[in-house]
């Protein structure tokens, strides 16, 4: 009996601290999405004093229309763009590397895997100063060549990469090489087509690094026609500091899309990043 | 002869490797030394012409003599204690809460997981709003419990507690994933059997979950360090390293010197100076980390 209740009593405080995390988790988004549909005097006026009609969404749709005036729209295609080329190219840069890893031994492999992977764990905002120098030196700043092509090799996607295609049957290479493909056409024809749920995550990461990318695009990129959807959002919350109902329908805008394409896609985004299959 | 050499075998992997390998060095590798070498020329702007020098290291002398950069290193002193095991002791005990079973747990899981679909700059415009002293959901919040309306970002005092809660709360879910990842992969039969020999959830936790998680944990741990080491997006769109100086960590200072004051010597003085000590913090963590792992397995 005793032990019943302190049975029950656990699973209520479970629950009540799972509840509080929630709320500290989610109202922030969820007040950013319910205001991005009101006036102004209508946001001030509901949270001081705390009113419960905060949390419940308006129906304006004023504050969308309005940053699309200030270019928003811009910025959603140019950040689309970018993220799709970075897609495209950083698949193909980062398979190929991970099929030599995966599928050759040859001098100084193990050396410059552990030197990829070890140059990613240096923060990629320490080096955005001497990047933003580099750039400037070699003539791509302020160009989409500077806010795309640093940012394709990634030593995480190539470390996927080379785990998948380790797992791939040698017989069935060899084979192929046998009927005269190409090492080329092995790793194109055979392996990549192999390989759809890790391409997938590792484009779904490659997309979201592009997507919430803000430190680089904002010092390589200055020139308004090249602004990506966070710096905007940054450049809103200085310069349109009192209109809060349009900061949070940009925060809504560019937090929604990843997102729904993590939940969408939520066992290959896991499996990508922490290098675990999900069940 | 062009065509034999593409044949050979000993390329292949070589020609695979190329263009990754030569992004990396080129953009990864590269500028660690364009920003250590920067660090010793000083440029001036007389009569608008730019003019470089090699001064060897006397971009560094100004800067230890300068009262901002120690006040800076101070202030990123007192971050790193703080955010990363605070950030870590809560990852965990979320991972764990987060392993009981329950009809909801997928849900409660994804929910969690929010934060990390949403972007640092957007975390901090919308908590940036949270915390308005005036008109921010927060206070609203605490006045339903009698508390005063605090100052958060504009006060002194409150301002790096602020940028903290709003880092931990987009880092806290990141980490967690891995954490979560890693305890999915210990074998149950180990807590089945830790059942029947009478441990207790502490036990439990303390003798199997915490050492089979000794590697995740290592890595979170570094990862999040060299994260929050150079955490300056709050800053840079917030505070401004302010009010009075209390959130201008060392890499906000870098920052600073460089796009405000074009000041490019001791922006990356600052940056190599930050560079060098990440490398040396991760390097003690590895170590200290490393070393414990024999007795605790025993």
């Amino acid at each position: 009996m005793i032990k019943h209740i302190s049975k029950n009593w656990s699973i209520y405080a479970w629950y009540f601290i799972i509840l509080i995390g929630l709320i500290i988790t989610i109202a922030p988004f969820w007040w950013a999405l319910a205001s991005s549909f009101k006036d102004n005097v209508t946001i001030f006026a509901e949270v001081a004093p705390f009113s419960f009609w905060s949390m419940v969404p308006g129906t304006s749709l004023d504050p969308y229309y309005g940053i699309f005036q200030k270019g928003f729209g811009k910025a959603m295609v140019n950040t689309f763009f970018v993220s799709v080329v970075s897609v495209i190219g950083g698949i193909i840069i980062n398979s190929m590397a991970g099929f030599a890893f995966a599928q050759f031994r040859f001098k100084g492999d193990n050396i410059l895997f552990g030197f990829i992977l070890l140059s990613f764990a240096v923060p990629a905002d320490a080096i955005a100063i001497p990047l933003f120098k580099m750039m400037r030196q070699i003539g791509w700043f302020d160009t989409y060549y500077a806010l795309i092509i640093p940012m394709l090799a990634n030593g995480i996607i190539i470390f996927l990469f080379r785990q998948f295609f380790i797992g791939i049957p040698k017989e069935l290479m060899e084979a192929a090489r046998v009927d005269g493909l190409s090492w080329f056409g092995v790793y194109w024809k055979i392996c990549m087509p192999l390989s759809r749920p890790v391409t997938l995550g590792a484009g779904l990461l490659l997309f979201v690094f592009q997507w919430e990318s803000f430190l680089w695009p904002l010092i390589a990129a200055p020139s308004p026609d090249l602004h990506l959807i966070q710096v905007v959002l940054a450049r809103f919350s200085t310069e349109y500091a009192p209109i809060w109902n349009q900061q949070f329908a940009a925060s809504t805008i560019a937090g929604l899309l990843p997102l729904i394409f993590i939940y969408l896609f939520q066992k290959q985004f896991v499996s990508a990043l922490t290098g675990v299959e999900q069940k | 002869m062009f065509n034999n050499f593409f044949k050979r075998q000993w390329v292949v992997p070589y020609l695979f490797l190329a263009p990754a390998l030569l992004a990396t060095i080129a953009f990864k590798l590269y500028p660690i030394f364009i920003g250590l070498w920067e660090s010793l020329i000083y440029t001036s702007f007389g009569g608008g012409v730019e003019k470089r020098s090699f001064v060897w290291f006397e971009n560094y002398q100004y800067l230890f003599d300068d009262p901002l950069f120690w006040q800076s290193l101070k202030i990123t002193s007192i971050l790193t204690i703080i955010i990363n095991p605070f950030q870590i002791a809560l990852s965990l005990g979320l991972a764990l809460l987060l392993m009981r079973k329950s009809k909801f747990i997928r849900v409660i899981r994804s929910l969690y997981l929010l934060p990390i679909g949403v972007a640092l700059p957007i975390a901090t415009v919308v908590w940036g709003l949270m915390l308005d002293p005036y008109q921010g959901l927060a206070n609203g919040f605490l006045g339903v419990f009698g508390i005063p309306p605090q100052p958060f970002l504009i006060s002194e005092d409150q301002a790096l507690w602020s940028i903290i809660a709003i880092a931990t709360w987009k880092g806290v879910a990141f980490w967690m994933l891995f954490l979560l990842a890693g305890m999915e992969e210990i074998p149950t039969q180990y807590y089945e059997a830790a059942k029947i020999d009478g441990a207790r959830p502490f036990e439990k936790f303390r003798f199997i979950t915490l050492p089979l998680l000794k590697r995740t944990i290592l890595f979170v741990f570094v990862a999040d360090t060299a994260t929050n080491f150079v955490l300056m997006v709050p800053m840079i769109i917030l505070t401004k390293g302010g009010p009075m100086q209390s959130t201008n960590v060392l890499a906000f200072e870098a920052y600073r010197s460089g796009f405000y004051y074009q000041d490019w010597g001791r922006s990356l003085s600052i940056i190599s100076i930050l560079t060098i000590i990440s490398l040396i913090v991760i390097g003690l963590q590895l170590l200290f980390l490393g070393e414990n792992k024999e007795d605790r397995v025993k």
